[in-house]
């Protein structure tokens, strides 16, 4: 327990330091933050605009897609914040940067997200909890305590998915370090289709954004099983139910897969 | 060899860089084929889905907003190569040393950036191209009303390609000034794509945005040679359209010329 608590002291403690060091450069630290504020108010502007000008999208209230966006932009916000470092993998393996974490005491993982501090987590997160307050004052719901659980549980889990997508292209960085492309498109991919109903792409589509790459799971299905879309979102409702704990499956299988893959590692540098 | 010959030569083999290493890289060029495939039916899908219930919106219909849209995932692979790979944007050549290279060899760092922006866009040029004749093909994009609007638009998407140049070299001399700029970069590539119309027509925006946008140089990008096309803006109003993007042409080459004679006294290899 003592040596639990110890190697996570370590971690704050860097953490702050990683913090610190983003300050020496005040103008690119503030510019850091607005820069993850204004790359979610452009998803804010757009979706602002499709609700103002279209009625609805899929069979699904502005209201509901709101909810879907601001579930989303949240996890996507938590993500940047206390994973996301996994996405420089590439980079960390073409520069050899990881062959020195091999050889610390700390798990090589860990310390991949302790690389530097994401000041653009602080913009996205300001600005994804703005997005969640409007969607919860437009939404006509009954927020139990149970409803409240389910989003909290939601919005970690599709934290999870994102996470278990990009360490699974972080495993494959290990083998063939040129995977920035497919990272770029993932995340262009979640950008776009991630905060939408899927219900208006075709049935082998959305079962693709469900199955390969289960973009569906960040917060399509929860939101759709908090506003009653269950039962017609193309899945048992069951499976957009289990949505979380399917977020956390993923996340513990794509870790085997990097530990796997962190296993065969030979370094890139001769 | 004649002294042209050879300038057209070496030319030739500067802008040839980028594209030369993207033909090294298969699963490079297989990813943006894939990633252009998959974005344009799903940007399809979208749009067909939201016009699902309505006709018309913002004087775009159904068939008038897909072809918007997929063109503008097209268009904006023209300047999509990735240099980080290879260590070769700016920022990186600023941060490394290397950028003292460009003014050791017996050619302007103005002129090398030219050719070298010049092949990249050629080359994006290609797979808009190939991407073109696919929709068009299977329907998803219709053709221009007339050949006076094909004509036009050929016209102002060459002018907005000029603008794009000049934008995008703007950001590349701001890394002269600043050595973490990572950050600034973003923000004006955001901004390029917003309010140039790539993630959805500027006429969908309210009025204010769109009197914002009209005294910036990103719609004369791609917004108004898009909207040319698909007939949002008419062939006699064109004209004026394509007037403001010859002046946003000159005022930008005019600036970049200026910081390019300050951003040369600046350079300091740093361990390079």
């Amino acid at each position: 327990m003592t040596a639990f608590l110890n190697s996570w002291r370590v971690a704050w403690r860097i953490t702050r330091l990683n913090f610190k060091a983003r300050l020496e450069y005040r103008g690119e630290f503030l510019m850091g933050v607005a820069v993850g504020a204004i790359w979610q108010v452009s998803i804010i502007v757009f979706a602002s605009v499709l609700l103002t000008r279209f009625p609805g999208l899929g069979g699904w209230s502005s209201t509901d897609v709101l909810l879907i966006a601001s579930m989303r932009m949240l996890a996507h916000g938590l993500y940047v914040l206390f994973l996301g470092r996994v996405q420089y993998m590439n980079i960390l393996v073409q520069e050899g940067i990881v062959d020195p974490c091999l050889i610390r005491p700390m798990p090589v993982y860990r310390q991949i997200q302790l690389t530097f501090f994401p000041v653009n987590a602080i913009g996205d997160l300001v600005v994804a909890v703005g997005l969640f307050v409007a969607a919860l004052q437009r939404s006509s719901l009954d927020w139990t305590a149970g409803r409240i659980a389910y989003v909290v549980a939601g919005v970690i889990g599709g934290m999870l998915v994102e996470a278990a997508l990009f360490t699974a292209l972080a495993a494959a960085a290990f083998h063939f370090p040129a995977t920035s492309y497919w990272s770029q498109w993932l995340e262009e991919l979640m950008g776009t289709f991630g905060s939408y109903p899927l219900s208006i792409l075709p049935k082998a589509v959305s079962a693709a954004f469900t199955f390969v790459v289960p973009l569906a799971f960040i917060a399509y299905f929860p939101a759709g099983v908090l506003t009653g879309h269950g039962g017609d979102m193309g899945v048992p409702e069951v499976l957009a139910v289990a949505s979380p704990f399917i977020g956390l499956t993923a996340f513990v299988l794509s870790r085997l897969l990097w530990n796997w893959s962190l296993g065969k590692y030979t370094g890139v540098n001769g | 060899m004649s002294t042209t010959a050879a300038l057209a030569s070496r030319a030739r083999r500067i802008a040839s860089i980028t594209p030369r290493g993207e033909l090294l890289a298969p699963p490079r060029m297989t990813a943006t084929a894939l990633r252009l495939l998959v974005q344009v039916c799903l940007v399809v899908h979208l749009w067909r889905g939201l016009y699902a219930h309505t006709d018309s919106s913002a004087g775009l219909n159904e068939t008038q907003a897909v072809t918007y849209a997929v063109l503008a995932v097209l268009a904006n692979r023209i300047r999509g190569l990735d240099r980080s790979a290879g260590r070769d944007m700016v920022i990186q050549h600023l941060r490394f040393g290397t950028i003292v290279y460009w003014y050791l060899r017996p050619m302007s760092p103005r002129r090398y950036y030219a050719l070298r922006a010049l092949g990249d866009q050629l080359y994006g040029f290609g797979w808009v191209l190939a991407g073109y004749v696919l929709s068009l093909a299977v329907g998803v994009v219709v053709p221009p009303s007339s050949y006076e609007v094909a004509a036009v638009f050929a016209v102002s998407m060459l002018l907005g390609q000029l603008v794009l140049y000049y934008v995008m070299m703007l950001v590349d001399l701001l890394c002269f000034w600043t050595l973490r700029n990572e950050a600034a970069l973003l923000i004006l590539v955001f901004a390029q794509n917003l309010l140039s119309g790539v993630y959805a027509p500027l006429w969908y925006f309210p009025d204010w945005f769109i009197t914002l946008s009209a005294f910036l140089p990103f719609q004369a990008t791609l917004g108004v040679p898009l909207s040319i096309y698909v007939g949002r803006i008419g062939v006699d109003d064109a004209f004026a359209q394509m007037a403001v993007q010859v002046v946003w042409i000159v005022l930008l080459a005019l600036l970049t010329r200026w910081l390019w004679d300050r951003a040369g006294r600046r350079v300091v290899a740093q361990g390079g």
